[in-house]
């Protein structure tokens, strides 16, 4: 699945059986923890605006928080999962995970900026 | 080379993004996706600073039609940032797998000058709330 040059790039360390890491670039862990700086965002994101929302409504805001936190949960959990799925794919040469999460991500975040447009209109 | 439509490869979706090409080099798929999720991060900041406005109208206990503006033109930036991010993720991914050239990031001069009128709408909003 690598092309020659991403072969050429690990290097002695980066094969099986020697010391150091499989991928010396440490792209998954890189590419997992900006997935979890993401949902901790997320987190920081809703929740300011569901505190904020209780203060104008607090049943609109328990449905928010209803709505979001779970999800945000969800995230991290399908986040670390696509952790480990990536890692063995790398392993076999087996193509990585698709763009499912990230779209669902992407959608998320539509929501959280629409529940923002909801409380600034419902000022 | 696994052919993308290959009966063994399991259904991955956005389809229009994996029915073509082949499997190109993880470590480009791995920074495309972190480009797209500094973007979303990007996004959620603008959100957060919708949302921080507004709540320091509130906190004042005065709403200005500046301050509502400056709302929620960095509320829709954030939600238009989300989508472009994944549109962006699609075909960046897309043209990974055909090895055509990478999209041009046409959104980014909209984007920097976008922000520069934010920040001149911030500093308008700061003089009239009075700090």
């Amino acid at each position: 699945m690598l092309s020659e040059r991403g072969r050429s790039d690990r290097g002695s360390s980066g094969h099986r059986g020697h010391s150091g890491p499989w991928d010396p670039g440490l792209q998954i862990e890189r590419t997992t923890l900006a997935w979890s700086r993401t949902a901790l965002a997320f987190v920081v994101a809703t929740a300011v605006v569901i505190r904020l929302l209780a203060g104008t409504d607090v049943v609109l805001a328990a449905v928010c928080a209803a709505l979001t936190l779970p999800l945000v949960v969800v995230i991290s959990l399908l986040t670390w999962r696509r952790y480990r799925r990536d890692e063995r794919s790398l392993h076999r040469e087996a193509p990585l995970s698709d763009g499912a999460l990230p779209g669902t991500v992407a959608a998320f975040t539509v929501l959280v900026g629409g529940l923002g447009l909801i409380y600034v209109l419902a000022n | 080379m696994v052919p993308a439509d290959s009966e063994t490869e399991p259904r991955r979706r956005p389809r229009r993004v994996y029915r073509e090409g082949s499997e190109p080099d993880p470590r480009f798929t791995l920074a495309n996706e972190r480009t797209f999720l500094a973007w979303l991060r990007t996004a959620l900041a603008l959100m957060a600073g919708g949302v921080g406005v507004e709540a320091l109208q509130a906190a004042q206990e005065r709403t200005s039609p500046l301050g509502t503006l400056l709302a929620v033109v960095l509320l829709t930036g954030g939600i238009l940032c989300s989508i472009t991010a994944f549109v962006r993720w699609a075909s960046t991914e897309r043209a990974l797998r055909t090895g055509s050239a990478l999209p041009a990031l046409r959104m980014a001069p909209a984007f920097g000058s976008g922000l520069a009128v934010i920040g001149v709408l911030a500093c308008i909003f700061v003089l009239v709330i009075g700090f």
